[in-house]
């Protein structure tokens, strides 16, 4: 019986790379009749409300890991299993009028889903947190790890944030102060944008010598269609061009879910210089295209999010260990932008910091030496050959599509090309778009369940707020209002008033800004959005 | 002192996706929501702890429910119960409220006896109400299978001189109620902010061993659980009124408006009224299933009768002559005799008169007591209480006393013939009632019970005009009572103003963003509801959307909408609001909407039957004018 506050092993974030990990490190602990804790923390209300994704899903990382999945009678396998992609198209639209299917054999390998499975992440998750609560992990919800400990230069666990305090910080009658977690090892697995990934990195220096990361964002619906509708089921289509002109990287995505419904979303590089360009509005064009409207016809809005994902590859990829402390998965930014996936390589990364803690158990201690059995495994799994072979992907869009397509066939024996910050992207140039059709943006993001207390202090502030003016004037507009996914900026009489409640937590808004004026922290530990099938 | 806190695992009304629908099969897939712990009874477990921190004892939460209930067990744990009970087994469920309150029962029996030692000194915490079922019934329900006295709508406690007195909310004001002895049990109404768990205790919390009882655990009597116990059956859930399609007449016109608007609004009063002609024939051959009066629970506080009870004597009276019966009315109190004319001039045939000194307030144990003999005594076919307060938490002690089912909270009571399952049931009470936050309408049949009871939503129904000439019969009724009888005692009462609640204005002014300041609000928002309600004849409200409250215009307890509150009012008018769904949920349920906006493709005007384009800074004071120049109340 553990005593209280003694965790052995604490997984911030109960995503896909932390529940493998959970899960990984729990058959080893068992099989060696171990009885370590292992604790996995999550800022969401539930498993699964804040995870986001596509999925086209290379399901066979799951057989090292649960090998007999196939056989589970739990509805989520089952749902997998008869997802399989049975059509796999990649179209090309020029503009908004044509659409060009790509033949398949010039569809490039990278790009074709055979034998993969379409799944809902939020889903997933669900499922392997059950199989790891199974296992004796201990899953809490409604904790946000607000900051790393750490002591001598040694990361011994996190910070949890306040609850109960009021707008103006002072403290309410129910009260809580974050408590300090400690742990042994601390590893993260917060996701895009992990602010204690960030702030690993930084102190420590793990990036030196590395690419800036730089990020996409997806927004997505999940629209129900009719029973008889233009789609059917276990496909995917993948789009190029329209709605992003060329100099935005990106491309749109529609996958059939179970029950007539389909997932569709739209990625575009952060790096747009658009300073006009609202992501929820391009989702609106994106769907009007008449080649994708005619597939969406007669469906329903039931559900909306967006998440950002890290796409500046191998070169971006930081050191992975510290003493006390490992990144896993879209923290430590294990996507190709080549495959568009990520979350096969971030199962595995769990998997495989599982396998180099519990090593670093059995010897008694957790410092960046003992932990760099991680970062030697993952260089000889597929996870590290992949994004090697992606390595410079995302970096030769920057010279637009036109020519970053035929590039992207040679990129990988380019020398390492770099990235730039995705903020310095902005210019005073104007998508202008006037369409007005499909959902405005606060009926999009009501589908997608976000709530936060609303007399909590702001999660979000801006560093200098005189500084808004002034990039009004630079731009003509204020980009934020633009470019935020859920609606938490609105100009006011050349004011920025903030709706923190509205926030969706992808983090575009302090990855864009231009100026770099904003602040996002963390929000009290259950708000958030309320993803169920996303 | 002990605490046992019942707690409740419900779904989340206020994310209810569109597919959890079944409109064939009349059902909401419950799997397909999120399950939450009732807002209540985070109240009533904060009540328990505070109470703890003065006298200390062990707080064991108790929840009836499918396994993963015990989500709720491990909430109450984390944030200090001691020990929690999970009541599951499969035959409990599809339970009525009197189905639940005895398995209830025994398991309180089963927690004094095996984990409080049989020490009897222990208080009985719960939620006012649950979201879903919304009834309020459950709690004095189980105080009337236990035996024991109840406090309805606490919001504070103190002890005095040792001994415990409860703060409680009445439609009067607030009382202080001492209970006579323990057990007792508490429901507990929004006094505080709920209390947030630690992550230690939620992690000792999570490995604490749950105590888990099965119907025979509980030694349950099998005729009174689940389905077979129940005394009432929803028959049919369908959807409100539709919201949906409103077609906008847009009127520059701002005299004409405001004629056109005083129409609709008394139009609309009329057609409430109108709703209600019953049709019903006994059909030939056929023996109705119930026999006996109409009666109806004649509610007095300080000799003064409540207007709801006026309504339900309308309504009986309907209902009675449908049926061919006669209408009774109770009344319980002190020197209340020279209430009955009003009684009858209102409609009553009968009047039965309880009166005792020790009956002069209302406390729900020797009322009970009282009205359930007198129910044995005459026999009645359906009794009728008003959902006021006091009505919601006596009613269930009578019908639970009288093994009578009961329906809460009522919008629509009818005879009718109903066939259900190749049972047909004859002029029997059908009852129509909003659930899960007013998200859907429910229609109930009462089953096994020898009268059928209900409470119905004041003003709702429609009273008869007085005629005094009426005649009617007044039988009086001596109770045979003690103080010990009382169960309680009411230490202090304090009469205070009633608190207007936004919740239940018939007319409301909503400020939105357009209003961009405080003074923007005070300076047309609130004139308008002034001239507005004078216009009309009713006091109009104002409220606001979330943006206007978080731009400091007014305060939070105004916010309509999907974070605030639900209204439904008869007029709403909605000034600089853009008409977002999200606020547009809190309001798509009102009668007439009125829009005033500057964008003529507002979202607003989609959902409005009225509405004005124009800067709000010219359109609202010219329609003061307009209110003005024409003049007067409605009739």
């Amino acid at each position: 019986m553990s005593e209280l506050g003694h965790i052995d092993v604490l997984f911030v974030g109960a995503g896909p790379a932390s529940l493998a990990g959970a899960i990984r490190l729990k058959q080893l602990l068992e099989a060696k009749g171990r009885q370590e804790s292992v604790v996995v923390i999550e800022k969401a209300d539930k498993v699964g409300q804040h995870s986001l994704s596509g999925a086209v899903f290379q399901a066979e990382v799951l057989d090292e890991l649960l090998p007999d999945w196939k056989q589970s009678d739990d509805k989520f396998v089952a749902k997998m299993l008869a997802s399989r992609v049975e059509r796999d198209e990649l179209v090309f639209l020029p503009n908004r009028r044509a659409a060009i299917k790509i033949p398949y054999f010039m569809v490039p390998p990278s790009m074709r889903h055979e034998g993969n499975y379409i799944i809902s992440l939020s889903e997933m998750v669900k499922w392997l947190a059950n199989l790891a609560g199974g296992l004796g992990v201990e899953i809490y919800t409604g904790f946000a790890a607000k900051e790393l400990v750490i002591k001598d230069g040694v990361v011994t666990g996190v910070k949890l944030g306040d609850k109960g305090l009021n707008k103006e910080g002072g403290q309410q009658a129910n009260y809580q102060p974050g408590e300090t977690v400690a742990a042994r090892v601390t590893v993260l697995g917060e996701g895009s944008l992990g602010l204690l990934a960030e702030d690993l990195v930084g102190r420590f220096g793990l990036a030196r010598g590395r690419n800036q990361q730089v990020y996409s964002l997806g927004v997505k619906e999940v629209i129900r269609l009719p029973d008889q509708n233009s789609f059917g089921p276990n496909r995917v289509l993948h789009t190029l061009g329209f709605p992003n002109r060329a100099d935005v990287f990106g491309g749109g995505t529609l996958y059939s879910l179970e029950s007539n419904m389909v997932a569709i979303a739209l990625i575009m590089a952060l790096d747009w210089r658009y300073c006009d360009l609202n992501p929820q509005r391009e989702l609106q064009l994106f769907k009007s295209h008449p080649f994708i409207s005619h597939l969406l016809e007669g469906g329903e809005v039931v559900g909306y999010g967006a998440k950002t994902l890290p796409e500046g590859g191998y070169f971006s990829l930081p050191q992975l260990v510290s003493d006390g402390a490992i990144i896993i998965g879209d923290a430590a930014g294990f996507t190709s932008s080549k495959k568009l996936k990520g979350l096969h390589y971030a199962l595995e990364s769990g998997r495989l910091a599982a396998a180099a803690i519990f090593d670093a158990i059995e010897g008694g201690s957790f410092s960046k030496e003992d932990l760099k059995g991680y970062e030697a495994r993952l260089a000889e799994s597929f996870v590290i050959k992949d994004l090697r072979a992606a390595k410079n992907h995302r970096q030769v869009f920057n010279y637009g599509l036109y020519l970053g397509a035929p590039l992207s066939f040679i990129q990988q024996w380019l020398p390492r090309l770099a990235t730039e910050p995705d903020y310095k992207g902005m210019r005073r140039v104007r998508l202008g778009r006037c369409y007005q059709g499909g959902l405005d943006r606060l009926t999009d993001l009501s589908f997608s369940g976000t709530e936060h207390r609303e007399d909590e202090p702001s999660h979000i502030s801006f560093i200098d707020p005189a500084e808004c003016e002034p990039c009004e004037a630079g731009y003509g507009c204020h980009p934020c209002e633009s470019f935020c996914p859920g609606e938490v900026y609105r100009a006011e009489d050349h004011k920025i008033m903030l709706s923190p409640s509205n926030c969706l937590h992808c983090q575009t808004c302090r990855v864009k800004c231009p100026l770099q004026n904003i602040s996002w922290q963390l929000p009290e530990g259950g708000d958030g959005p309320k993803y169920k099938m996303m | 002192m002990n605490y046992i806190v019942l707690v409740k695992q419900v779904p989340d009304i206020r994310n209810i996706p569109k597919e959890a629908w079944d409109w064939e099969k009349g059902t909401l897939k419950r799997g397909l929501l999120d399950n939450v712990l009732n807002e209540l009874d985070k109240q009533a477990l904060a009540f328990a702890l505070k109470m703890r921190e003065k006298k200390q004892g062990r707080i064991i939460a108790l929840t009836m429910g499918p396994p993963f209930a015990e989500e709720v067990l491990r909430y109450a744990l984390s944030i200090g119960a001691d020990d929690a009970v999970l009541l599951t087994d499969r035959k409990l469920g599809g339970a009525d409220t009197a189905a639940t309150a005895y398995p209830l029962g025994q398991a309180v029996r089963k927690i004094e006896k095996e984990i409080f030692g049989g020490d009897r000194d222990y208080l009985i915490v719960s939620g006012m109400q649950s979201v879903d079922g919304d009834t309020a019934q459950v709690p004095p329900q189980l105080a009337e299978e236990l035996g024991i006295a109840h406090i309805a709508y606490a919001v504070a406690f103190a002890f005095e001189g040792g001994q415990l007195q409860i703060s409680r909310i009445t439609r009067r004001g607030s009382e202080k109620v001492a209970p006579a002895g323990f057990p007792c049990l508490v429901t507990v109404t929004e006094w505080t902010r709920p209390s947030y768990p630690s992550f230690s205790r939620t992690r000792w919390a999570h490995s604490h061993r749950l105590y888990q009882w099965s119907a025979a655990d509980i030694n349950a009597d099998q005729s009174r659980i689940g389905l077979a116990g129940s005394r009432t059956i929803v028959v049919k859930i369908f959807s409100p009124r539709e919201a949906g399609q409103r077609n906008c007449v847009f009127e520059r016109d701002l005299k004409k408006l405001a004629g056109m608007i005083k129409e609709a609004y008394l139009n609309r009063a009329r057609a409430v009224e109108e709703e209600e002609k019953p049709k019903y024939r006994l059909p030939k051959g056929k023996q109705p299933d119930y026999e006996g009066e109409v009666w109806v629970y004649a509610e007095q506080e300080g000799g003064e009768l409540s207007p709801a009870s006026f309504e339900l004597l309308g309504k009986a009276s309907q209902l009675a002559a449908v049926l061919g019966e006669r209408v009774g009315t109770v009344l319980v109190g002190r020197g209340v005799n020279g209430l009955s004319r009003e009684l009858i001039a209102r409609g009553a045939d009968r009047v039965y008169i309880a009166e005792h000194e020790l009956l002069e307030n209302f406390l729900p144990v020797p009322y009970g007591r009282v009205i359930s003999e007198m129910v044995a005594k005459h026999r009645p076919q359906m009794m009728l209480f008003s959902a006021t307060p006091l009505g919601r938490e006596l009613a269930p002690r009578v019908a639970y006393g009288s093994g009578s089912g009961l329906t809460a909270d009522c919008t629509g009571l009818e005879i009718a013939d109903f066939k259900r399952l190749d049972r047909e049931y004859t002029a029997i009470l059908v009852q129509t009632r909003p659930a899960l936050g007013g998200n859907i309408m429910a229609s109930i049949i009462t089953q096994n019970s020898k009268v059928q009871m209900s409470t119905a939503r004041p003003g709702v129904m429609r009273a008869l005009e007085p005629d005094p000439a009426r005649q009617g019969e007044v039988i009086k009724y001596k109770p045979a009572i003690t103080e010990a009888d009382l169960a309680a005692r009411i230490v202090y009462t304090e009469h205070l103003p009633p608190a207007s609640d936004i919740k239940d204005a018939k007319v409301i002014i909503c400020g939105g963003r357009g209003l961009k300041s405080r003074e923007g609000f005070d300076q047309y928002i609130l004139p308008l509801a002034d001239r507005m309600g004078k216009f009309l004849g009713q006091e109009a409200m104002v409220g606001a959307s979330r943006l206007a409250v978080e731009i400091g215009c007014i305060g939070r307890g105004h916010q309509v909408g999907q974070t605030g509150q639900t209204v439904k009012p008869r007029l709403y008018v909605a000034v600089g609001v853009s008409g977002a769904v999200q606020h547009v949920t809190g309001m798509q349920g009102s009668d007439i909407v009125v829009a005033i906006n500057k964008d003529p493709n507002a979202r607003i005007f989609q959902v409005a039957d009225f509405g004005v384009v124009g800067n709000l800074e010219e359109v609202v004071p010219e329609l003061i004018k307009a209110l003005d120049s024409q003049g007067g109340s409605s009739e």
